[in-house]
């Protein structure tokens, strides 16, 4: 079968509500992966979001040791220019994976936080509520997660960055519904 | 001659690319269509298509490991 659409059987196609879209449930969905579509009444593809998305970032994490989502102040760093004298801030200059991390909404977030809230060279206290949760981690440690032999933090980092990505696509789905639209028949006069 | 081995068998971290295959081809094809019958026709298309792209990719590798 093919899934283009003029091939698309007829009686498969339901019908789009095109009023459901739009920002609100882009905004829930850039939050929560999938709430979006489940507040437009989508409720079986918002759960599908929901936990395909979390469920790839949190085992991202788990693979990571729980170390590989973090945006560090970096000031001590030198700076980074782009063509036409754009800087980039350094905490994303020095953690890019941030900028795909970032998409996946609130889980995101403490990371935010620590960056805001503590100077990871400054060897500060643990946060009362968040702990380390999404701190970046001392140098030393660090290099221990990263000469692993098994490159589990590498590989979680990457999932987590995907997931974050594939949360852009479930934004969009929740602003202007699935990409492949099926265009309404002229009614026959 | 020692074989060597295959690197799937290896490297025990690609035992984590089924989920992220699957979740990956779910996604994408539920962000393209509304209708399920379609969105698991495309995801399993999807899925087969990244194995077989990783797979063909895997197997290069592991010829060249076979080499002298």
């Amino acid at each position: 079968m093919n899934l283009t659409d003029e091939n698309l059987p007829e009686s498969k196609i339901a019908p789009v509500n095109y009023s459901i879209y739009g920002i609100p449930g882009a905004i829930l969905s850039y939050l929560v992966p999938g709430l979006g579509q489940i507040l437009q009444g989508r409720i079986g593809k918002g759960l599908l979001f929901f936990f395909c998305v979390n469920g790839l970032f949190y085992y991202g994490m788990m693979l990571g040791q729980w170390s590989n989502v973090y945006l560090p102040r970096a000031k001590n760093l030198p700076s980074i220019s782009l063509p036409f004298n754009f800087k980039i801030p350094n905490c994303i200059a020095y953690r890019m994976q941030y900028a795909g991390q970032f998409w996946i909404g609130i889980s995101a977030w403490p990371a935010i936080y620590q960056n805001y809230e503590y100077d990871e060279e400054s060897d500060p206290p643990l946060d009362p509520y968040l702990g380390k949760y999404q701190r970046t981690p001392p140098e030393t440690e660090l290099n221990l997660l990263q000469n692993r032999s098994d490159r589990s933090w590498d590989l979680g980092w990457v999932y987590t960055v995907i997931a974050g990505v594939l949360n852009i696509m479930v934004i969009y789905d929740a602003f202007m519904g699935p990409v492949v639209f099926i265009p309404e028949k002229p009614k026959a006069k | 001659m020692e074989l060597a081995m295959p690197p799937i068998i290896a490297a025990g971290y690609y035992w984590h690319l089924p989920f992220l295959i699957l979740v990956i081809s779910l996604v994408y094809s539920a962000t393209r269509h509304d209708d399920w019958k379609i969105i698991s026709i495309e995801a399993y298309r999807w899925g087969v298509r990244m194995l077989s792209f990783l797979g063909m990719i895997g197997l290069f590798l592991y010829i060249i490991t076979l080499l002298p």
